[in-house]
């Protein structure tokens, strides 16, 4: 059917393109070594971590919210799981009560931050930048700012595995991702997410229980930020008080340069993921062309920028609005 | 009293909006020192005739002439440099300033380059007390009541001397003591010779206060009358009404079934003691001023605003609503006021729009089936005649008529027993209001109720089986189908009003 979910799959699409375009140019511009089997597993695995993080920003970003707790969760659920596993610490807990209790304690993190935005009325922003400076502060405490080794034999061999010559790392996020693209389209939760996000009042006017929901989001965001902070332990085999730290950034950006829109309502998993990979394509393609680091850190600012701009662009223009409101806008 | 010029001059004025002719030949003069009532039903014309004079809408055809000059061009800005001051009921000063600082916007006393806040503090309190508010002008707007700060936006036209004020609805929100301020700032600005446009659904009030009165009906001047030649509210309300209902109205009678709701001793924020019932196969209607508290009886009900006592008996079992959620549970829709902040998803696609309370019909399990609920969105909007071009367009590419549209179908398809619809025809053209009321005959007769609450009286009475009456928060009757007449219910809709004699006798 001509029109169908036309504006959606447009990101998406475009994106898609952009990103074959990248690959295409860097595998020429490195003479084959971009698009080698192991440096493109190591790509997803490097957008791995972020790109779980990513979910969970694409869900509190839809709801017209941010999480800017979401690094310093994922430092403490690596902290926490450290402390309590290792072989060289007081508790020398089974790996599986380890992960439990890091789950644990990061989703009260994130109901804590649910609880000061929808009961408190503290804009997401400030609630949940209060959140990362006081969490990275239990971090530091907790460790007294020093790594945590000694984490279980079968934690760290995490994440050397394979699975069809494609690390665990990357499977996780890619198995996370599909399942969390099914539950937005899928299921009524999914559904409230958007009607919430694009409209509070219209939503409850429908019957949704928006503190519920609320609670919701925020709890699976620091999940997600839980996992990915397990998923930065394996690799370290240790935990890191420094872990996680700035994620944040490069999650919004992803969640961003993925089609979602700030104000709420709109933003896809897929789109997210796109942008993650787009956003560690630039690293390690700069990389391996001998880029400067610095500069590459100016193009992908930039990026971020120009992607939000054009979203803008096409959406006037779609309106016939063209240019002029662009500016006007702007 | 200054000599008697003409302020403002409006002369064979049109405006159509697509498909609603807004304004036909419309004709208005006021001197200076004059208060010039203007009156008639919803949808006659008034607010687009002051949005025109304001600049905020353009005019088609037609002149303007302001104090001697015509004004071709004109937008809120140029009206306000010309000394034209509009107080509307949504009150639009900026809310986190102080109250001083809204009398000296723009215009801020200062020394050298800073401002002189004691200046400003001092000269803003004396000028309150001398009118007789008390109001703390430290105080920022959004601290104020409702009442309070509309009467900083009128005590504001007294401030800036302008040569037009308009007051659109001033008194709905505003106490007695407030509104014998608000007269007074009348009396006053007619001495300094200003020209004076009072709208008001409050007759009783418009004979009061105005010198004149300009009647419109739909969209054209019946006429002006001075309010002695008038004498009396009764023999207004003939020309604000009086035209033949139109056959749009396509309600058949029928049978009351067996009652699906009642309500007994509702009480909340605004409105207490209301009892009601309605029975399946009818259609019950909610009539009112703006500010009578329908709206907030209907979102009580709904669970959507807090209920502070009453009973609610739905198919004859006692219930308890506390949220929305509850409400759809027992069976009880309801279509939002206000179609763009409570009910339309704009981001989101028809499909989702209708869906989003209906996927319950469609679910395998925790999961969605987009067949089934693709087919039924499609089923609706079939059944409601939506121009559209696919389910997956989104609704924002719509018109406001047809959203509405979309909303009505997310409703019928969640087939609620009863169902509120509150002002379901406001901003739709008369095609689409005439497809509304045949949709209306279409739900009662699968035995299921409606709750019609309108401003407009012959679409409340074309459609409604019986009329409940509320008057400034308490019910002021019942009226049965043959005892419909627009001057019985408007007459009962200002029963609790207090009379404004009686607010001038305590001057």
């Amino acid at each position: 059917m001509a029109g169908r979910r036309e504006r959606k799959t447009f990101t998406e699409r475009n994106l898609l393109i952009i990103l074959v375009v990248m690959w295409v140019f860097l595998a020429i511009a490195t003479g084959g070594n971009f698009s080698s089997w192991a440096n493109i597993t190591n790509l997803i695995r490097q957008s791995s971590i972020n790109g779980v993080v990513a979910i969970g920003m694409t869900l509190i970003i839809i709801t017209g919210g941010i999480d800017l707790s979401v690094g310093s969760i994922v430092g403490l659920s690596g902290m926490v799981f450290a402390i309590f596993t290792s072989t060289r610490g007081e508790f020398q807990f089974p790996t599986i009560v380890g992960i439990l209790l890091a789950l644990g304690i990061s989703a009260l993190i994130g109901l804590v931050n649910a609880v000061a935005v929808h009961d408190g009325k503290v804009p997401a922003f400030i609630a949940t930048l209060g959140m990362m400076t006081l969490v990275r502060g239990v971090v530091m405490y907790i460790s007294s700012g020093r790594m945590v080794t000694a984490v279980p034999l079968e934690y760290r061999r995490f994440a050397v595995l394979e699975f069809l010559g494609i690390p665990a790392l990357a499977w996780t996020w890619i198995i996370l991702a599909g399942f969390m693209m099914l539950v937005l389209k899928y299921t009524k939760f999914g559904r409230n997410l958007y009607a919430i996000g694009s409209n509070e009042e219209a939503a409850r006017l429908s019957g949704i229980n928006i503190r519920l929901n609320m609670y919701s989001f925020y709890i699976v965001a620091a999940l997600f930020s839980a996992i990915a902070g397990l998923m930065l332990g394996t690799r370290m085999a240790a935990g890191v008080p420094t872990g996680g730290d700035g994620y944040e950034l490069d999650a919004i950006a992803s969640v961003v340069i993925g089609g979602a829109s700030l104000s709420g309502g709109v933003g896809t998993v897929l789109g997210t993921a796109l942008g993650a990979l787009i956003i560690q394509t630039i690293r390690n393609g700069g990389n391996l062309l001998g880029v400067d680091p610095f500069i590459m850190q100016i193009v992908i600012g930039a990026i971020i920028i120009l992607a939000v701009f054009f979203d803008q662009f096409i959406k006037s223009r779609k309106k016939g609005e063209g240019l002029k409101k662009l500016f006007k806008r702007a | 009293m200054p000599e008697e010029k003409t302020v403002i001059e409006l002369e064979g004025i049109n405006k159509t909006f697509p498909a609603v002719r807004a304004l036909d030949n419309v004709s208005l003069s006021v001197k200076s020192g004059e208060v010039r009532g203007l009156v008639g039903e919803n949808g006659a014309g008034k607010s687009t005739l002051i949005k025109i004079i304001t600049g905020a809408y353009t005019k088609d055809s037609g002149t303007m002439i302001f104090e001697g000059n015509e004004i071709t061009r004109n937008s809120p800005l140029i009206s306000k440099g010309l000394g034209i001051y509009a107080v509307y009921q949504d009150v639009m000063v900026t809310p986190d300033l102080s109250v001083a600082e809204n009398f000296f916007l723009g215009q801020q006393p200062k020394v050298g380059p800073f401002i002189n806040w004691k200046k400003m503090y001092k000269e803003s309190m004396e000028f309150l007390e001398n009118i007789g508010l008390d109001i703390n002008v430290r105080k920022s707007i959004k601290e104020l009541s409702i009442a309070e700060s509309e009467m900083i936006t009128i005590s504001k036209a007294l401030w800036q001397k302008p040569r037009l004020v308009i007051f659109d609805e001033p008194t709905a929100v505003l106490t007695r003591n407030e509104t014998k301020i608000l007269f007074q700032i009348i009396d006053e600005l007619k001495n300094q010779g200003t020209a004076i446009i009072y709208i008001s659904h409050n007759l009783e009030e418009v004979f009061d206060i105005c010198d004149t009165v300009t009647v419109l009906k739909d969209g054209a001047t019946v006429g002006t009358y001075t309010t002695e030649e008038l004498e009396n509210v009764e023999k207004l309300i003939p020309l604000m009404v009086g035209r033949s209902i139109e056959e749009m109205y396509s309600k058949k009678d029928t049978e009351p079934g067996r009652e699906l709701l009642r309500v007994e001793n509702l009480s909340g924020e605004r409105f207490e003691n209301i009892s009601f019932h309605v029975r399946a196969g009818e259609v019950v209607g909610f009539f009112g001023l703006v500010g009578a508290g329908r709206t907030e009886i209907a979102r009580a009900l709904f669970g959507a605003d807090l209920l502070k006592e009453g009973k609610i008996v739905v198919e004859g079992k006692d219930v308890s609503i506390k949220t929305p959620k509850d409400a759809l549970m027992k069976g009880i829709g309801y279509l939002p006021e206000d179609r763009r902040k409570q009910g339309i998803f704009l981001q989101q696609d028809i499909d989702f729009n209708i869906n989003i309370i209906n996927f319950d019909k469609v679910m395998t399990g925790p999961i969605i089936n987009y067949g089934k609920a693709h087919s039924q969105a499609r089923e609706y909007i079939d059944k409601l005649s939506i121009k559209i071009g696919s389910i997956f367009q989104p609704v924002s590419e719509l018109s406001g008529g047809n959203q509405q549209k979309v909303i009505i179908a997310r409703w019928l398809c969640k087939n609620t027993d009863v169902l509120i619809f509150d002002e379901p025809t406001v901003g739709i053209d008369v095609g689409t209001k005439s497809e509304i009321y045949k949709l209306f005959g279409e739900i009662l007769s699968s035995n299921k109720g409606i709750i019609l609450i309108s401003s407009y009286l012959p679409e409340l009475m074309g459609m409604s089986d019986r009329i409940y009456v509320i008057s400034n928060g308490r019910m002021a009757g019942e009226v049965h189908k043959k005892d419909f007449s627009e001057e019985f219910l408007l007459t009962l809709a200002m029963k609790n009003i207090v009379s404004r004699e009686k607010v001038k006798e305590a001057v």
